[in-house]
């Protein structure tokens, strides 16, 4: 099997969309959470390898929560992801654990891949 | 003549026979040592009392002082009757004669207004009555004025059994208390003074003169009860002491007099200073010292915000009754101009006021339409800030719309693409599954794009008018709606805009709450506003502070001028209406 990975976003039309996409290129989706308080819950739970993070979440934004995962150390691979261009989100915060930004539209293993 | 007239003059007429009748009684009693002065004495202070007393009961009929002062003369003339050797008339005299220091210390307490204001003014007085009517009646009930020294006295009709120790205890008992009441009236003086304003001060001069005489009118008396009713040289002391008492009436008398004069000059000073034209500011400082009141202040009326403005335009809330400040409304020509904030007891100085404003109504009305149009202008900042707001509001759901709706349905359609792309060759009949979900996808975003820019401006509006516009949006919402009234022509652009939202809004508000059955929607054109009203069948209970959308349809109205009302008793539907002034 493949990486595993926990999808974390609002909508659940993206949510559906990406766990197709990549279950489709390989990867093992553990889980779904649909704001920043259930993604930390769902890493604690799961402990997935990856963490696919949309930036805005209704509760605490994806930066926040990417900053609470990184805070223990020993935290999953964080990936940023935002129907937003990369440009409109301001400087991304260079975290040990944030491996990079893709863009909602552009998602595909290939993309995850290349940033692991 | 009227009837108060008529009671005055016959009051008039009591109060000079029953003097002569005790000047008679005085005058043929063996029991005093100098029938003369104490006829002569007692004469002047109780035909001063009753007579400057009904000259300002007649003056002023709203105002207990003039009763009270008429009272007090009463008392006196009751208490001199306690010098007759006639027996009934001696013990009616001494038994409730007292009663004259329960009735003066009544007038001073309640000097200039009349009222006994406080809790512990009404304590005071009431006081005083029961110590000095009914403890006095108690204490002749067994006193024998013989056994008391008095040997020239008449006898004690009341008497029932005579007792010196009762005597002595009732005695002790009511000049503790009076001793007590005494200590009260001072405090309560001196707490006066302290708070009151200079104006008030100009009252309260009289009160501490006519307080020292009743004052020495009291240790006379009680000096003459304890030193024996028959010691020349106190009722010497006694007499001497009614010559302050019978100067109180007219220190009285002249303390109304000289407001008037005063009120009189400050009127025609305000009148020379206003000829000119006067500074910001002046007006108000002028008003002050014509009216002896530093803290007064100025609200003009603005009708068509329907409230008070002070001179920067700025609303007013005007002081509530009993919250230790007055208003007096200033009008001319049947309609408000100004209100006067100001220190209470102005009220007191009877037309002094009004007097004031009425020589000050044409510089005041001058003001007035500066600080109108300073509120206009404020008015106008504040709406355009409004304006402004609802603008930034608008776009900011505007890019939430956007970003929840239409975009995240196009990201969705690249992912399915991209995946269907990826599965065409080898497993063509998924790659058909994701194009058809992605075809859907497409369908709901251009749905939801096409709904938002309604929500921008719906171009049917602009093309074909309210009415259409109307109709389009009951056949839109999802439940029957009856539109009974639409105005049937084309309006201001922005009103058709805002009546158009004040329905969508409303309409959107019954699908989602209401669970309705139906709803109606009525658009009038009446007296220069667009009356609009949309009506439903649902559970009510609708909170206009709770969803953004009722407060944002506020504010949109009231750039315009419009008012939004909701109606929506729990079970009984909900009414929204909405006024728009329409040129």
């Amino acid at each position: 099997m493949g990486r595993t990975v926990l999808i974390v976003d609002d909508h659940p039309s993206f949510r559906a969309s990406a766990r197709m996409l990549l279950e489709c290129e390989g990867f093992e989706v553990v889980g779904e959470a649909e704001d920043g308080a259930g993604a930390l819950l769902a890493v604690q739970r799961l402990a997935p390898q990856v963490v696919l993070l949309d930036v805005q979440l209704p509760d605490i934004d994806g930066f926040e929560v990417a900053a609470r995962l990184t805070a223990n150390g020993d935290s999953p691979a964080i990936v940023l992801t935002s129907s937003r261009d990369v440009n409109d989100l301001g400087p991304l915060r260079e975290r040990e654990g944030v491996r990079g930004f893709i863009p909602k539209s552009e998602l595909s293993g290939a993309a995850l891949e290349a940033l692991l | 003549m009227t009837s108060l007239r008529r009671a005055l003059w016959a009051l008039a007429a009591a109060g000079f026979v029953f003097g002569l009748a005790v000047v008679a009684l005085i005058v043929t009693s063996d029991t005093p040592e100098y029938p003369a002065a104490w006829a002569a004495g007692g004469l002047a202070v109780g035909w001063s009392f009753i007579g400057v007393g009904l000259f300002a009961w007649g003056r002023r009929p709203d105002n207990r002082v003039g009763m009270l002062m008429t009272a007090t003369g009463f008392a006196w003339l009751v208490a001199g009757c306690g010098l007759s050797d006639l027996p009934l008339v001696f013990t009616l005299g001494q038994g409730v004669g007292t009663l004259f220091f329960a009735v003066a210390v009544h007038l001073l307490l309640a000097f200039p207004s009349g009222q006994l204001e406080s809790r512990a003014d009404r304590c005071i007085v009431t006081g005083a009555y029961i110590v000095t009517a009914v403890a006095g009646l108690a204490l002749w009930l067994f006193s024998d004025p013989r056994s008391l020294g008095c040997d020239d006295c008449p006898d004690n009709v009341l008497l029932v059994y005579d007792n010196e120790t009762l005597v002595n205890a009732i005695s002790t008992v009511i000049n503790l208390i009076g001793a007590a009441l005494i200590t009260g009236v001072v405090v309560v003086l001196i707490r006066r003074w302290r708070r009151a304003t200079p104006s008030q001060r100009r009252f309260l001069v009289p009160v501490y003169a006519a307080g020292i005489a009743v004052g020495i009118m009291l240790i006379a008396t009680v000096a003459l009860q304890v030193g024996g009713l028959d010691d020349p040289v106190l009722e010497a002391a006694w007499i001497a002491a009614m010559v302050p008492l019978g100067l109180v009436p007219y220190v009285f008398l002249g303390t109304l007099i000289r407001a008037r004069m005063i009120q009189s000059r400050a009127v025609s000073e305000l009148v020379a200073r206003l000829s000119g034209t006067p500074r910001p500011g002046e007006l108000r400082d002028a008003l002050a010292s014509a009216l002896g009141d530093e803290s007064l202040e100025l609200a003009y009326w603005v009708p068509e915000q329907d409230r008070f403005v002070d001179a920067q335009g700025r609303p007013v809330e005007l002081p509530e009754q009993g919250t230790g400040r007055a208003v007096t409304k200033v009008r001319r020509e049947g309609s408000y101009v100004a209100a006067i904030v100001h220190d209470p007891v102005l009220d007191e100085q009877h037309g002094h006021v009004e007097a004031v404003c009425s020589a000050a109504s044409l510089a005041l009305e001058n003001e007035r339409l500066e600080a109108e149009l300073r509120a206009k202008v404020e008015e106008l900042r504040e709406s355009r800030q409004r304006m402004l707001r609802v603008g930034l509001e608008e776009r900011r759901r505007l890019e939430r719309d956007l970003h929840d709706g239409a975009q995240q349905r196009l990201v969705s359609m690249a992912l399915s693409m991209r995946l269907a792309r990826a599965r065409l060759r080898d497993q063509p009949e998924a790659a058909e599954r994701l194009l058809d979900g992605a075809s859907e996808e497409l369908d709901a975003a251009l749905d939801e794009l096409r709904e938002l820019a309604r929500g921008i401006h719906p171009a049917v509006l602009s093309d074909r008018g309210l009415d259409t516009a109307l109709e389009a949006l009951a056949h839109r919402t999802p439940l029957p709606v009856d539109l009974e009234s639409t105005p049937g022509r084309r309006l201001p652009e922005a009103v058709e805009l805002a009546a158009y939202f004040v329905v969508s809004e409303a309409l959107t508000n019954v699908v989602k709450y209401a669970d309705a059955t139906h709803a109606t929607v009525n658009v009038a054109s009446e007296n220069g506003r667009v009356v609009v009203q949309v009506a439903d069948d649902g559970v009510g209970g609708a909170d206009p502070e709770r969803g953004t959308g009722l407060r944002g349809l506020a504010d949109r109205l009231a750039v315009l001028e419009g008012r939004l009302e909701i109606d929506s008793p729990p079970g009984r539907g909900t009414t929204v209406t909405a006024r728009i002034p329409c040129g």
